[in-house]
């Protein structure tokens, strides 16, 4: 399906966007097109978000589609229900684009298995930041309501969402789209064989030609894509070699809520929680007596290194790790600036979902010329295998 | 008087060529420095990220990793996989603004003594050049 020929149905919105996604998936369960879906619902205390697995379609009242925060990243909860396969049940999940994005990143890993899962986008405007609702509920809501109208973030927002550029349909099974469109219709596309199977079974008529939403996107993203440049650049340089680094992750008190918060970090026993990263003592004293002197616990800097190596390949710059960072480093704008260079290096953008393995599962014998020491006339070129 | 700069070059060396040429470098009484501290790995692809981070961080001035040329793999592919392993911390040293010269990936055979004696010491000479790994000093770490 090219996007030329794609069209999409239009559902009433009378009740705001999060009100059409609703009402969408209270007929997609009174039709038994689907068996459960995995919506946030505010907590009892009212300041915060949870996923809900709901089967009972009374719960869909309370459902909040398009939540103000993300406490949790979504594809953590796809993993905790898909982890160790498929499953019988047909669940529609409805998530920011960089949550169904980590999801299709631990697919790849073997994390999640997508199968009976149907995976809906929105154009999403961004996420206020979760220390800002967890103060102020209230006033929170109020920013998030305008950030929803104009469809961008606005200063209560993660600072990645500023410079997020998928921040729309994304390789999702269907998508709901509002963006450049009139406040009373909501624009519900597929975009995948099964998200067209559901909006057929469902009656809807694809009619609907999407250049009015093109439109407002591709507005959107160009803009995104401007303050994305310069946003790395300041990054870029506030870095700015070993102390720059060093200053950037001053304050790191290393209790590794970044990693444990990262949609993509799913590894049970992380090296860097494992004993072989506990340095022994010895060792510690040998290093003090050398440098002058040394600081403990030790390998801060070498776990958010560590990281960036390990994960940056399938980082969706989703700001979970700034959210959940109790000194407020800018955790997030570091890693989604490292991410975008290592991902340019394999030409690959995390959470495709075009069967393309992760970069680190496949290679081209010749490749990454400028890695590694070109064979020179005299090495001659070694006869390659197959 | 100053003392003159040696450098720390921590090597890894896959068993099946670059260990092996060094081996025979030896045998054939090539020179090379001191500064090249070999660690054995069974394949260049062992070789995670971490391990070249921590020796950077450590203070080595340079991290060499020596594998088998690409298509003589003693497993076949790992030295491809060492080879996009090794551009991701490349990538994220020089995202990072850290000096990535200080990591070198080399291919040298178990049959290339001379060749490993060459890279022993060309690779000496650049980090000298560089200076001392800032790391080296810092009490931050």
């Amino acid at each position: 399906m090219t996007d030329s020929e794609l069209k999409g149905a239009v559902l009433p919105a009378l009740k705001k966007p999060g009100g059409a996604v609703r009402d969408f998936l209270r007929l997609a369960m009174e039709k038994e097109l689907a068996d459960a879906v995995i919506l946030p619902m505010k907590v009892p205390s009212g300041d915060s978000f949870a996923w809900i697995l709901m089967n009972d379609i009374s719960l869909l009242d309370d459902a909040v589609p398009i939540a103000a925060t993300m406490p949790v990243q979504g594809a953590k909860a796809l993993r905790s229900l898909t982890r160790k396969g498929p499953g019988n049940l047909k669940i529609i999940a409805v998530m920011r684009p960089c949550e169904i994005r980590a999801a299709m990143e631990l697919s790849k890993l073997g994390q999640v298995h997508p199968e009976n899962l149907i995976l809906a986008t929105y154009d999403c405007p961004g996420a206020v930041q979760l220390q800002k609702y967890v103060d102020d509920p209230a006033g929170s809501e109020e920013y998030f309501a305008g950030m929803l109208q104009k469809g961008k973030p606005d200063d209560s927002a993660k600072p990645v969402c500023h410079t997020c550029e998928n921040f729309s349909m994304f390789d999702s099974d269907i998508h709901f789209g509002y963006l450049g469109l009139s406040e009373k219709e909501v624009l519900v596309i597929p975009g995948s064989e099964k998200g067209s199977a559901l909006l057929e079974g469902l009656g809807l008529d694809l009619t609907k030609d999407l250049q009015a939403w093109e439109k407002g996107i591709d507005q959107l993203k160009a803009d995104k894509l401007n303050s994305r440049k310069s946003t790395f650049e300041e990054t870029k340089a506030q870095l700015n070699g070993f102390n720059g680094l060093l200053s950037v992750f001053a304050n790191c008190i290393g209790c590794h809520n970044c990693q444990s918060a990262c949609p993509i970090c799913y590894c049970r026993l992380c090296y860097f929680d494992s004993e072989t990263a506990e340095q022994d003592p010895d060792a510690l004293i040998t290093a003090a007596e050398k440098r002058g002197g040394i600081s403990l616990p030790v390998d801060r800097i070498m776990f958010h290194t560590g990281r960036m190596a390990h994960m940056s390949l399938s980082c969706v710059s989703c700001g979970q790790c700034s959210d959940a960072c109790p000194v407020s480093i800018p955790v997030a704008d570091v890693f989604s600036y490292v991410a975008d260079q290592t991902q340019r290096t394999f030409e690959y953008t995390a959470g495709r979902n075009d069967g393309d393995p992760l970069p680190l599962r496949q290679f081209r014998k010749a490749e990454l010329p400028g890695v590694h020491e070109l064979v020179k006339d005299a090495d001659a070129e070694v006869p390659s295998h197959e | 008087m100053k003392k003159e700069f040696t450098p720390r070059i921590t090597s890894f060396l896959c068993k099946w060529c670059t260990y092996t040429g060094a081996d025979l470098a030896g045998t054939a009484r090539l020179q090379y420095p001191t500064s090249i501290i070999p660690i054995q790995v069974m394949c260049s692809s062992r070789v995670d990220p971490v391990f070249l981070i921590k020796a950077f961080l450590s203070g080595s001035d340079g991290v060499l990793i020596g594998g088998c040329h690409p298509g003589d793999c003693h497993y076949e592919t790992g030295n491809y996989h060492a080879r996009r392993r090794f551009a991701i911390v490349k990538s994220v040293f020089e995202s990072l603004g850290l000096e990535s010269q200080r990591l070198k990936l080399s291919w040298i055979s178990a049959s290339e003594g001379p060749k490993f004696a060459r890279v022993a010491n060309e690779y000496t000479e650049e980090i000298m050049e560089l200076g001392e790994n800032p790391t080296r000093k810092n009490i931050f770490l």
